[in-house]
């Protein structure tokens, strides 16, 4: 199938995935042509407009005052040990070590083993999930870093946030991968904008999962890891 | 810290350091709307109250992902009471009780006094219902299955009887020509 009959074909599923409305294999499948197609992009930006306006469209009804005092409970309940533990790992960790850092301190411990790799595990578990930072492999990314957020309930996915990702040039992208017991499968790709910041969502839970991977990738992605990958999470 | 005079975005910042008064400004400015959305998904004010409480708990838990280039504060919040509220109509199995309503899913409207609040939100209500009103209405009624019935583009073309390929045009004409009439701009 030619690349104009595949645009084509996708590009009928566009007002179904803005709705939600695809099935999950099929939304994956039209996610992976959008990452590529600056056409369904912007018709999909245009048409999340429409989406959008659809909850205005309903009659207002005025929750009752009950479901705010239930829902502030329970917040401030979860804020109040969070804010302590929070100012309890800044007492303890200053000066924090940025990425580029924490790598080098790293290497000096166990250089050679990680080969390029920078290490850090800056984030704590937090009370309702974690924040996990990336290894980097500071040659190919010098300023880069990541960040991979999981909540404590993640069956509704994770979120991987880059920082000072370089664009991957040569017409590719980065993509996204996860380890589970030796295999890796791809998940998501995504673009970083002109200040190298990116983000993309891992749906599903990572509780199996040993790790999270970045490659670079020709755009649309591939099958399996083409290179050892720039940045990777633990889990 | 005035909360009221912070713009939500500002807000947002303070939300995601753990400030739980930002938070609950947050709840004040978008609840109304969320319930709404909520309520008028699952139909009845019980369910609704749960589908608001779970969502707005998910916000808090998930206060890190917002990410302020992505959207307003307020698309991202009823994105997320949305998807929270369709996932449980789905886990709960109410569609098959729901689809005798598939003719149309009827607005439940609340008697109450309105507020200046709410005569500003029945006005934006009224505005977006006359440009979905411009719609043919094969295109609204797969819209509204889809947005506020959850269905899949598959069983809402079981439903109207009506080959797959159809419904996703549908979806993708009436979605394109919505935004048209809200921008003021005629196909």
């Amino acid at each position: 199938m030619s690349a104009n009959e595949v645009h084509t074909e996708q590009s009928e599923s566009i007002g179904a995935y803005a709705l939600g409305a695809l099935p999950a294999l099929e939304a994956q499948v039209f996610e992976r042509h959008l990452m590529g197609c600056d056409l369904c992009q912007e018709e999909l930006r245009r048409l999340t407009e429409a989406v959008e306006a659809l909850p205005r469209s309903v009659a207002p009804h005025e929750p009752p005052p009950s479901l705010k005092a239930s829902l502030m409970e329970q917040v401030r309940a979860e804020a109040a040990p969070r804010q302590s533990s929070a100012r309890e790992r800044r007492r303890l960790t200053l000066p924090r070590l940025r990425p580029a850092m924490a790598w080098a301190a790293a290497a000096l411990l166990i250089a050679g083993v990680l080969a390029g790799y920078g290490v850090s595990q800056l984030g704590g578990g937090d009370g309702d999930g974690r924040t996990l930072q990336a290894q980097v492999d500071m040659q190919r990314l010098p300023d880069g870093s990541a960040t991979l957020s999981v909540p404590e309930d993640d069956g509704g996915g994770s979120v991987l946030r880059v920082d000072g990702l370089p664009d991957p040039g040569g017409g590719r992208v980065y993509q996204v991968w996860v380890e589970r017991r030796g295999e890796v499968v791809p998940v998501s790709i995504f673009d970083v904008d002109t200040g190298g910041n990116g983000a993309a969502a891992i749906p599903g839970s990572l509780e199996d999962a040993d790790a999270v991977m970045v490659t670079r990738e020709p755009r649309g992605g591939s099958d399996a890891p083409t290179e050892t990958p720039v940045l990777r999470v633990d889990i | 810290m005035d909360y009221a005079r912070l713009a939500d975005e500002e807000l947002m910042q303070a939300v995601q350091g753990g400030d739980a008064t930002a938070f609950e400004t947050i709840y004040d400015r978008h609840g109304a709307a969320a319930f709404s959305l909520a309520y008028r998904i699952v139909g009845t004010r019980s369910a609704a109250e749960d589908a608001t409480q779970d969502a707005f708990l998910a916000i808090w838990r998930s206060r890190v992902r917002y990410q302020r280039d992505r959207g307003s504060v307020r698309s991202w919040i009823l994105g997320i009471v949305h998807n929270r509220t369709i996932d449980a109509l789905r886990r709960n199995q109410v569609h098959a009780t729901r689809r005798a309503d598939a003719e149309g899913i009827e607005e439940r409207e609340a008697a109450s006094e309105l507020t200046d609040v709410e005569a500003i939100r029945r006005d934006e209500q009224r505005k977006v219902r006359a440009a979905i009103e411009t719609l043919p209405e094969p295109q609204v009624r797969v819209i509204e299955l889809a947005y506020f019935g959850g269905f899949t583009h598959s069983q809402i073309a079981e439903m109207l009887d009506e080959p797959v390929g159809t419904v996703k045009g549908r979806m993708r004409l009436g979605l394109d020509k919505l935004r048209r009439e809200l921008a003021g701009v005629t196909a």
